[in-house]
């Protein structure tokens, strides 16, 4: 079972996708944690969280992209530039930061000379930056024209009770991987970090329900499970986006254990439910607006830093590292505060600028994380 | 940073340049340029600024007087807010606070001194930030988080969905200093209904907040003086703007950067319009006698910048433009887009804002406007191509001003025009308009020296045979 | 007892052998491509140098970039520790150690105790690294010890932009072109250097007890301008080479690891494979 989300963890598109896509079906991808999934799914389509996993090089993002942008958008921009990303059928970008909504234009731009396509269905979909009465109008309202254009688009009718459908299969996702993750708070942890990042990002790569059916077995076989792995450091990984399982793997070859994350690929992508009664556009938006938030939120550190230690407290950490991609300096930024905070309470940090999943400079960040968790055994 | 930095308040230091430099014009014009000699320092900047005599001179004296109203704010009884650049000042002189606008204070502090403000900048990394953010925040704030400035009472910020490396930067800035926050921010549309009403509940979430932070209630009278203060010093500056079409352009390049600082630091007061009003003056007298306003009254180039000036290099870029005799015609960091704008033409209007004197909520809309059309929260909010975007607006100021090039310089923590400069270079040149994108860092010289910037430039003007 | 530290860098690679408090030999040489054949080349100097085969090292440590992939190795540790340990051997009560070398500058802070607090490295751009210098010392055909020596006669350091090795190449060229004096531009290749440095150590809160290794800590101007720029004067590791800290360092781990095991009596027959296991002659 394991190995199943492995595997897709490890590439970018899947055998899920190469069935739904042979029934006929198809198939919009996103950018973001803050897009909501539910709108997507309850349309009939499917939504697949895009990623830049498997790029080899940025030649054709550097065209278009300037010299000091984050390398996580420019490997998605590459592999739509070389055609991996053909499988869309249409593909919703937000400003979640700055390099990745630069994604809109630089995509656009980039088939125009190369052959990788850009889906005929695309939509900017603005995200606030603030959680007010009036950011939630204004998003119910963006969300709402989202789902329109998705109706139109694809000429299909969504009626409340697909929403509501739609909102219960992913509050049972998220109820499910909540469940994963007081497994892995237990003294004897019985999957690796690396495991169970493959598991949380295969939830936006594979239709839900299928998903949740999996899950749900996986989690029994976990539960069940008698020899946890134990006696190693407990770790949390904490910062910019991170899709690839080699990085946790590359942490947990040191020694320690990732039992815990903040990350948007994450326990983000599923902390809070959204209500399943009540208008489902309204219960949507709520939801993805104030959802654990990612830096791109201003003003809610403290928020932030309680999701954190709340996290530290329940999988029972014994470290913290703090990473972000080169030229993220939302999370850059933010981690140091983390640290200074985290620190303070004698929760030791590790803080590390990195390149991008297959960019990663594994000889850099291993010498770190080693000297880091030298220090944690030792102490 | 070194102990010695440690010495003098940053603010203090500043001020005292700019006050010595501002009175230096006040003896003969032997006496003022004599003294030079012995500030090698800060010669170059000085004298680029007091070539252009009596605006100059105003800009000098507007810019003491506001670092002295920072350094006296608290003796006043007023508060002190850390603000971004684009914040446009005047709604806060009828809440009665100071604005610390930190880039242009950053912006004082690179082109005045001629080692620039590598400590400062690299405080900031010290404290925690990333090296890649942006440095304009990076270059003033290092001296405020180490407490070498007047210490701000709270935190006003109007780049958030514009700017995420500024928006970092006050938010940690406020996080690091324990300070209470309040941020503006940017839907990725501009003039539909929705995108105005959101606008303008954030501003009025804005007012109360000060309000809250400074016991006092927004003063209507004071309010008014400034809608109308702002109006009038916006038709002026729009004059200025709409000689700059002519050929040759009979207005000195650096105006258009008095012009911005004027508007960043006393927007809305009458010390900004006096300068306005001043430069007009000159403007008109060159355009009377078909001279440019380069000093030797021709012009070979015009040039025009897509994003942000080059400040840190003492204004020598300003220098070295005027002689080349090239006619430097602004930058987006002049697009505030007042309803009088000569670029504001056809369905462009529509992105402009109004001041409407009527009453408090026609006032406070106003401002609302203004203050979501300030240069770069107007322009890169949303995808560069889309309405009253980068695009557009680089358009239509290409348009308006006809230059024969265009340049692009930003700094290192500039995702957002990093993100798309090479497609916006591509869509001018498919214009006609050569395009050159320079690497450097328009506040950190030591990405890149203002001596290689130029050497590119030049060899561009060369190749590309604008300057025969 | 004689153990070994091994570290193999990015651009070289140092052994060091010890017996009980003395150190018998030092080597350093350029790295080759592979990490294996580095280390086993350093070693084998080392070894010659204290006329010594494999067969008489009881332990041996490795650290560095390579460290990992080494078949001689009974242990391998990261070089923050290393570093730190190798600089506390050599100066007691030490409580900041700034290394740097080739392509990693790194600040390493300690407690009363010697036991890392904290510890930083820099971005993953070579401005702030050996690398830059010799990149900057190649443009100027100097020499790098010529490099540091020069930049005391300069007067008037010029201003570099050094954010970045490669601009800062096309700066060194253009004050060159513009007839700049050397000494001035190797002054400033030194200050830009000590500046960026200075950044990273400051973030983790200088000590006054400090030292400095690595390569660079023989670019005299270097440590003269980052202790300018520090506030703080910066030892110099007393009897060994500063490049060899680590070595050192993985050494002082090693002898400590030996004598350990040989105070929990064990059976022989594990013992002796360990010290089997240590080096295999070539």
């Amino acid at each position: 079972m394991l190995k199943g989300f492995q595997d897709i963890a490890t590439s970018l598109s899947n055998r899920f996708v190469d069935q739904w896509k042979r029934e006929g079906k198809q198939v919009v991808g996103f950018t973001c944690s803050y897009v909501p999934e539910e709108i997507i799914s309850a349309a009939g389509l499917l939504p697949f969280r895009m990623r830049g996993i498997g790029a080899t090089s940025t030649s054709i993002a550097d065209t278009y992209f300037g010299p000091v942008i984050c390398s996580f958008p420019k490997c998605i921009l590459q592999l739509a530039g070389e055609g991996a990303y053909d499988f869309l059928d249409g593909v919703i970008l937000t400003p979640g930061c700055d390099s990745i909504r630069r994604l809109d234009e630089c995509w656009r731009k980039a088939v125009e000379d190369s052959r990788g396509t850009f889906p005929g269905f695309h939509v900017y979909y603005g995200v606030p930056h603030k959680v007010t009465q009036y950011s939630l109008e204004w998003f119910v309202e963006e969300t709402k024209i989202l789902l329109e254009s998705i109706e139109e688009y694809f000429g299909i009718t969504v009626a409340s009770e697909d929403l509501r459908d739609a909102i219960r299969v992913f509050n049972r996702s998220r109820t499910l991987l909540k469940r994963l993750e007081e497994l892995r708070s237990r003294e004897h942890v019985p999957i690796t970090g690396a495991d169970a990042t493959a598991v949380i990002i295969s939830a936006n790569a594979m239709p839900r329900d299928l998903y949740n059916r999996i899950l749900e077995d996986l989690i029994d076989e976990l539960d069940q499970s008698k020899d946890g792995i134990h006696g190693r450091k407990r770790l949390l990984l904490s910062g910019s986006a991170n899709d690839d399982i080699d990085l946790v793997r590359l942490i947990e070859s040191s020694g320690g254990m990732v039992v815990a994350d903040t990350l948007c690929f994450g326990s983000r992508s599923y902390s809070d439910l959204a209500e399943e009664d009540g208008d489902p556009l309204l219960s949507i938006a709520k939801r993805y607006l104030s959802h654990t938030m990612c830096p791109r939120m201003f003003g809610y550190y403290k928020q932030r830093l309680a999701f954190m230690k709340e996290r530290i407290q329940q999988a029972n950490v014994q470290g913290v590292i703090l990473q972000n991609i080169r030229f993220c300096d939302m999370h850059g930024s933010e981690n140091s505060l983390f640290e200074r905070d985290l620190e303070a309470m004698g929760i030791p940090c590790l803080r590390i600028e990195r390149e991008y999943g297959p960019l990663v400079e594994e000889g850099r960040i291993k010498m770190r994380i080693d000297a880091f968790m030298e220090g944690l055994n030792a102490g | 940073m070194r102990k010695e930095y440690r010495e003098y308040h940053f603010d203090r230091m500043v001020q005292s340049i700019i006050h010595f430099a501002s009175l230096s014009y006040d003896g003969t014009h032997k006496e003022g340029f004599g003294m030079f000699r012995y500030a090698p320092r800060f010669r170059d900047a000085i004298q680029t600024i007091l070539m252009t005599g009596e605006p100059g001179v105003l800009l000098l004296k507007m810019i003491d007087t506001y670092l002295i109203e920072i350094l006296t704010a608290h003796e006043n009884g007023k508060k002190v807010a850390l603000c971004t650049f684009n914040f446009s000042p005047g709604v806060l002189k009828p809440l009665d606070v100071v604005p610390i606008c930190l880039e242009p204070v950053t912006t004082l502090g690179v082109a005045m001194w001629l080692r620039g403000l590598g400590e400062y900048l690299n405080y900031c990394c010290e404290v925690g930030f990333t090296e890649t953010s942006c440095s304009a925040q990076r270059g003033a704030l290092g001296a405020y988080l180490a407490g070498l400035g007047v210490r701000p009472d709270f935190v006003l910020c109007n780049s958030i969905g514009v700017c995420d490396t500024n928006a970092t930067a006050f938010n940690f800035a406020a996080e690091y200093l324990e300070l209470p926050f309040y941020q503006l921010n940017a839907p990725p549309t501009l003039v539909d209904e929705r995108a105005r009403t959101y606008h303008r509940h954030d501003f009025r979430g804005l007012i109360s907040f000060v309000e809250e932070q400074t016991g006092k209630n927004l003063d209507c009278d004071l309010l008014r003086e400034v809608i109308v203060e702002t109006d009038k010093q916006d038709e002026i500056m729009c004059e200025i703007e709409d000689l700059m079409r002519l050929t040759p352009s009979p207005v000195p390049g650096i105006f258009n950067l008095f012009m911005y600082s004027a508007k960043y630091i006393y927007g809305g007061s009458r010390v900004a319009t006096e300068i306005m009003e001043s430069m007009l003056k000159v403007s008109k007298h060159n355009a009377a006698q078909g001279r440019a306003g380069t000093t030797s009254g021709k012009e070979e180039a015009r040039a025009f910048s897509v994003y942000v000036d080059h400040y840190s290099a003492q204004l020598r870029p300003w220098a070295w433009f005027d002689e080349k005799n090239i006619s430097h015609l602004g930058c987006m960091m002049n697009g505030f887009w007042p309803v009088h704008a000569p670029y504001a033409t056809g369905d462009l209007k529509e992105g402009t804002y109004t001041m409407d004197p009527t009453n408090e909520e026609t006032m406070l809309d106003s401002l609302a406007d203004q203050m979501s059309r300030m240069p770069m929260v107007k322009q890169i909010r949303g995808p560069y191509d889309d309405p009253h975007q980068w695009l557009t607006d680089t358009v239509a100021s290409i348009k308006t001003y006809k230059p024969t090039f265009c340049l692009y310089t930003g700094t290192i923590g500039c995702r957002n025009t990093w993100g798309s400069i090479k497609i916006l270079a591509r869509d001018t040149e498919k214009m006609g308009i050569p395009t050159l994108i320079l690497f450097g860092d328009a506040f950190d010289h030591r990405i890149t020296s203002w001596e290689s910037m130029r050497d590119r430039i030049d060899e561009f003007l060369t190749v590309r045979r604008i300057l025969e | 007892m004689i153990v070994a530290g091994c570290d193999v860098g990015s651009l070289t690679s140092k052994a060091l052998l010890l017996n009980d408090r003395k150190v018998l030999s030092c080597a350093i040489q350029r790295s080759v491509s592979r990490p294996e054949d580095s280390a086993r080349r350093v070693m084998d100097q080392a070894l010659a140098e204290a006329s010594l085969s494999c067969d008489d090292i009881s332990y041996v440590i490795t650290t560095g970039y390579g460290r990992a992939c080494i078949p001689f190795a009974n242990d391998e540790i990261s070089e923050i520790t290393c570093h730190s340990r190798g600089a506390l051997w050599l100066m007691p009560g030490i409580r900041m150690i700034i290394d740097i070398g080739g392509q990693d500058c790194k600040a390493i802070k300690l407690d009363q105790n010697g036991r890392i607090i904290k510890f930083t490295t820099n971005d993953k751009c070579a401005a702030g690294t050996g690398r830059f210098l010799e990149v900057m010392a190649t443009v100027l055909g100097l020499s790098l010890e010529d490099l540091g020596e020069l930049s005391s006669h300069s007067r008037n350091p010029l201003d570099l932009a050094a954010a970045c090795t490669v601009w800062a190449q096309t700066e060194v060229i253009h004050h060159l072109n513009n007839g700049r004096p050397i000494e001035d531009i190797a002054a400033a290749v030194n200050l830009a250097m000590a500046k960026r440095v200075a950044m990273i150590a400051n973030s983790l809160g200088m000590e006054k007890s400090a030292c400095i290794s690595g390569g660079v800590a023989k670019n005299s101007g270097v440590v003269a301008y980052l202790e300018k720029q520090l506030g703080v004067k910066l030892k110099k590791p007393p009897r060994v080479d500063p490049q060899a800290v680590g070595a050192l360092g993985a050494a002082v781990i090693a002898h400590e690891r030996v004598q350990k095991s040989r105070e929990i009596p064990r059976p022989a027959a594990a013992e002796e494979s360990t010290v089997q296991g240590g080096i295999e002659s070539s």
